[in-house]
């Protein structure tokens, strides 16, 4: 492995991840999972990276099917990368190719200089989420102690 | 059958290239799956997996398709790969 690569760790911390029910509206989702990220003082400028978020999603959905969604951005806005993590049991209607909503929701900001990275984390996440027990296991945790396990794991 | 193209798009194989792709394979009557070259393939008709493939813009990819619209996915694939997103049809 790459040395330069972000470690898993350094980009989700448990304040990052919220067992609270977001908004089942995919903007005010996309807003909702921003906060938990301004809250834990990792965004230095809410409405930049926010239309960062929103301009992604205009391009095409984030919604990557087996009801995930992957908002992402990178921006100034983060000096460090960071992934937000919720998860929704109505499901958001994330506009998927396989018309699934996402009920598991990773939000992913990373410098605008970042380089590979963003895609690096983008791979890796997405690799971890194709594998079935990895999914139940993040719906079933009942913990973020739990779910940030079971991340932290599946993307090592 | 099986070709390697090389992917053109600045974004790589992510976002609206990605999207395309994935819409692409599909359409048509074949099982399609793309990979690194000599590497482990994925689904290309589903999106997780093709953003778990992490390809970016000047890497080479495989494309395997078996069944009856097998070259013809495959054509129209390459096409989505070899364009670059500016003169997309989108």
């Amino acid at each position: 492995m790459n040395m330069d690569e972000p470690s898993i760790d350094a980009v989700l911390s448990p304040e990052l991840i919220t067992l609270e029910e977001p908004p089942a509206e995919k903007d005010a989702c996309i807003e909702f999972m921003l906060d938990r990220a301004v809250e834990a003082g990792r965004v230095s400028d809410r409405e930049t990276a926010l239309e960062a978020l929103f301009e992604r999603e205009a391009e095409t959905t984030t919604g990557v099917g087996k009801g995930i969604g992957i908002p992402h951005a990178k921006t100034d806005a983060v000096s460090r990368p960071t992934i937000v993590f919720a998860r929704s049991s109505e499901g958001v209607d994330f506009d998927a190719m396989d018309g699934e909503p996402a009920t598991l929701l990773f939000m992913l900001l990373v410098p605008a200089e970042g380089g590979e990275e963003h895609l690096e984390l983008l791979s890796s996440l997405s690799r971890a989420l194709m594998h079935d027990e990895v999914r139940e296991d993040l719906h079933e945790a009942e913990s973020k102690a739990a779910i940030e396990e079971t991340i932290t794991e599946a993307v090592a | 059958m099986d070709r390697v193209v090389t992917v053109v798009p600045e974004d790589g194989l992510h976002a609206r290239p990605a999207a395309e792709f994935v819409e692409t394979a599909g359409e048509y009557d074949a099982d399609v799956q793309v990979g690194p070259v000599d590497g482990d393939p994925v689904d290309a008709a589903s999106m997780l997996a093709v953003t778990s493939l992490g390809v970016a813009s000047g890497d080479d990819v495989e494309l395997v398709a078996e069944g009856e619209d097998a070259e013809a996915a495959l054509d129209a694939l390459e096409e989505v790969l070899s364009t670059p997103e500016a003169e997309s049809a989108t």
